[in-house]
């Protein structure tokens, strides 16, 4: 998978929880100081995007430790696809 | 009607949710209780007063000094996450808790989703006037004007649902001339006035156990948990101990973390109403969103 497709996912995710237009999201885009989400919106998204790539690679999973790290969209993105 | 109760919820559980459990089964016998919690801690307290009651399987409860969205989703056994379960499953027609809110509403969204933007506690005052459904009473602390938007919308649904054809919403303010109040509130009125809701202004803090300039009170779910407690606090009237989780799609009712077995009853009697008054599928039907 891609990380253009990864990002997608993503887009795709946090269009959904925070119903913002997926097409103004970029790799720069930061969770909390661009989106305003707040901690049960950024395990909403974890979890669509988590059961999103699970269908890539069963068992995905990010870990609960590493999630204070992601801070813009391409951390995430960079982070799935190290581990897909 | 089965409902789903957490047995760990609460400053006074498990004793005071098995005590109003017993009371809510005594009381309605339509109303079955399948308790959510270990099952040892259920048997040894239900043996102790000479009662049976079904028991799920769930060993874990989010704490008050966690975040509620990272704690739910760390614990995987929480009750929290299995009273919603039951009712994604259909095994159970709502949940119960009187736990952390924060809690309750990370496990009922992370389970069950969700119909609006962001859910919203939902109480319904009673006044001369009458029925004043009051929304956030403190799901979320910190608020954006869309989501305010969002509360109007579901405190209209909800209205309408108990039986208010046209509800008036009002912006809960510390005036009602337009431009009063901090920048959320500047925000959302102007939102607000554009918004498919018959929005009539700012309201104050009185107009919510008067009653009367609206139908239903839009806020944050800090000013309007501070209210919420100013009027329980002051009034003589009798306020219902419970409160709807609105947003989430299933039937969730919460109370106070304080709560004795006489308000664990009224939760679950609460429930129970609401799945009898099909208020799910009326929700669904007005917000136009289709069953899961």
């Amino acid at each position: 998978m891609t990380a253009e497709q990864v990002l997608d996912v993503l887009r795709g995710a946090i269009a959904t929880v925070l119903e913002v237009d997926p097409a103004g999201l970029q790799r720069g885009t930061r969770f909390v100081d661009d989106l305003s989400a707040d901690s049960l919106a950024l395990v909403e998204i974890v979890e669509i995007v988590e059961h999103d790539l699970a269908q890539q690679r069963p068992g995905f999973r990010i870990d609960d430790e590493d999630l204070d790290r992601l801070l813009t969209l391409g951390d995430a993105v960079d982070y799935a696809v190290a581990r897909l | 009607m089965r409902v789903a109760l957490d047995l760990l919820g609460g400053d006074h559980a498990p004793d005071a949710v098995i005590d109003g459990a017993l009371l809510a089964v005594d009381r309605d016998p339509a109303v079955e209780v399948v308790l959510v919690g270990p099952p040892a801690v259920a048997a040894a307290l239900l043996a102790a007063r000479g009662r049976s009651l079904p028991v799920v399987a769930a060993r874990e409860s989010v704490g008050m000094d966690e975040d509620p969205a990272r704690g739910v989703r760390a614990k995987r056994d929480a009750t929290v996450r299995t009273i919603h379960a039951l009712v994604r499953s259909g095994s159970c027609d709502a949940a119960v808790s009187v736990g952390p809110t924060g809690a309750v509403l990370a496990g009922a969204v992370l389970t069950l989703g969700r119909i609006s933007s962001r859910p919203a506690v939902a109480v319904v005052v009673p006044t001369a006037a009458g029925p004043v459904v009051l929304l956030d009473a403190g799901a979320t602390s910190e608020t954006t004007p869309e989501q305010l938007v969002s509360h109007a919308v579901l405190g209209t649904a909800y209205a309408q649902a108990l039986g208010t054809a046209h509800p008036r919403v009002g912006l809960l303010n510390v005036g009602t001339e337009p431009g009063k109040g901090d920048q959320l509130r500047k925000d959302a009125f102007a939102l607000l006035e554009r918004a498919p809701v018959r929005f009539v202004g700012n309201v104050e803090g009185h107009d919510v156990p008067r009653g009367g300039p609206a139908d239903v009170v839009v806020t944050d779910g800090f000013t309007g948990n501070v209210l919420l407690k100013a009027i329980e606090g002051a009034s003589t009237q009798d306020l219902p101990r419970s409160a709807l989780l609105l947003g989430v799609d299933g039937i969730t009712v919460v109370g106070h973390g304080a709560s004795d077995g006489e308000d664990v009853a009224a939760c679950v009697a609460h429930a129970a109403r609401l799945v009898g008054e099909g208020l799910l599928e009326r929700l669904r039907a007005t917000l136009n969103v289709g069953a899961a």
